[in-house]
């Protein structure tokens, strides 16, 4: 059986009608297209598939698809603004903090969701932010010095 | 599958006699979403809980602190009101799984998932909750060991009871909480061991003790023998370690290929009961 999902994703209206058995990540991808949220292990267990909801990092594989319902949902397209990378997506390029690619849309979508709540994080806060985003190639220091530089560059900027 | 969003208690009574069995309380989700699509759970429809306004509170109410049931561990472990009485409550809330975990993931569902080494399940089992639970016949108050019914298995029936709410009776002013962990990494993984103690010491003196540890046996099982041993007697290191000896009499530890085998559990369960109950000692100033 069918159902009506309406939500916001990526400052755009949504409705479509989905089955409820789908999952928000599977709905991103194979509906609306948007394949930068990576599917890794789709247990929870990588955080390749983390999206921001309502203000929040969220696993995309765990979320069913009807529990995004009046949500305001972003993912990494949505992050780049009128062709220009967000200053977090910068300073990922900028230290080198991407190796194979396959972890940076969760990393990013985690990293922001940090920052658009706490300007000056400290380093464990921003391990706490990343602790569920794996990178197999294992570039965690790089990572948590661009994150730390986006948010110096945000707070200079504002 | 059918997908009902309730937006009150009453909502989801109805949806239970409505459909009989076949609706099941989706809360979180983190690990019935799982459980769905490997079959180890099914339903035909899933009431979402998480939009319920009063299952969405932490408050105060006749001398208790209430968590309601669609309260994300990340709300717990960032609640002011939380540090102030069981800051040990927000360490084992905010120890689960990853953030992205813990933004949807719930204190109730920690419990009713029923992995016996949950680790928010754990920090609250010491402090002897009042677990609100209500159906279509009515209302009933179960205690932590009374919501499990089996190693991996709760006794609530999600398609015919939902736990409403956890209260917490507000600690005496010498009453302390402590939670400690076994671990391999600090995120995304489950605890090689963990334990939880809460005490209430008059003049250096243990008048009240609860002990927790797991995974040991079903759920976060009771170290009865240590708790008996430190009844009335002073909390100090020499007993704070012996507790932690006789908390194998209590312990049944399976080996696990990634998280420890029987042996080395016994080595290491004594050192982990030990530092809960010493940590009791230090945030009272004892130790």
């Amino acid at each position: 059986m069918s159902e009506i999902l309406k939500c916001i994703i990526n400052d755009e209206e949504i409705e479509a009608l989905v089955d409820p058995d789908m999952r928000l990540v599977d709905f991103l991808r194979e509906r609306m297209q948007l394949t930068g949220t990576k599917i890794g292990c789709k247990k929870g267990e990588c955080g390749a598939c983390t999206i921001i909801m309502d203000g929040k990092a969220v696993n995309s594989c765990m979320v069913p698809v009807m529990r995004a319902s009046g949500s305001v949902i972003q993912t990494i397209e949505g992050v780049e603004k009128n062709g220009r990378l967000h200053i977090i997506q910068e300073e990922f390029i900028n230290k080198g903090a991407i190796q194979c690619g396959f972890c940076t849309p969760g990393m990013i979508m985690s990293s922001k969701a940090l920052l658009d709540k706490n300007p000056s994080p400290t380093s464990d806060e921003v391990k706490e932010a990343l602790g569920g985003n794996i990178c197999r190639c294992t570039g965690y220091r790089k990572i948590e010095e661009a994150v730390l530089s986006a948010a110096k560059r945000l707070r200079e900027e504002v | 599958m059918k997908y009902i969003i309730a937006e009150s208690v009453d909502d989801v009574l109805r949806a239970f006699s409505e459909n009989d069995g076949k609706a099941m309380v989706l809360a979180g989700g983190t690990d019935l979403v799982l459980d769905a699509e490997s079959g180890k759970k099914s339903s035909d429809a899933w009431i979402d809980i998480m939009r319920i306004p009063e299952l969405k509170e932490i408050k105060t109410e006749d001398n208790k602190i209430v968590i309601g049931s669609a309260v994300t561990l990340t709300e717990i472990a960032r609640s002011e009101l939380i540090k102030k009485y069981y800051p040990s409550l927000c360490k084992g809330a905010g120890t689960v799984g990853s953030l992205q975990i813990r933004n949807a993931a719930t204190l109730t569902g920690n419990i009713v998932s029923a992995q016996p080494a949950a680790d928010a399940a754990m920090a609250l089992a010491p402090l002897d909750p009042e677990i609100v639970v209500v159906s279509n016949e009515g209302e009933r108050i179960l205690n932590m060991e009374e919501m499990y019914s089996g190693f991996g298995k709760s006794a609530i029936d999600s398609t015919r009871e939902l736990v409403k709410e956890v209260r917490i009776h507000i600690p005496a002013e010498n009453e302390k909480a402590s939670f400690i962990r076994l671990e391999l990494r600090k995120s995304l993984s489950l605890p090689m061991l963990n334990a939880a103690a809460r005490a209430r010491v008059e003049n250096g003196v243990i008048k009240e003790i609860m002990i927790n540890m797991a995974p040991v046996g079903v759920g976060p099982k009771r170290a009865r023998a240590a708790e008996e041993f430190l009844l009335g007697k002073e909390l100090n290191e020499e007993n704070a370690t012996e507790a932690g000896k006789l908390a194998l009499k209590d312990a049944n530890p399976r080996s696990n290929p990634l998280r420890g085998s029987k042996e080395y559990r016994e080595e290491t369960l004594p050192v982990i009961i030990e530092r809960a109950v010493a940590d009791i000692g230090v945030q009272l100033g004892l130790l």
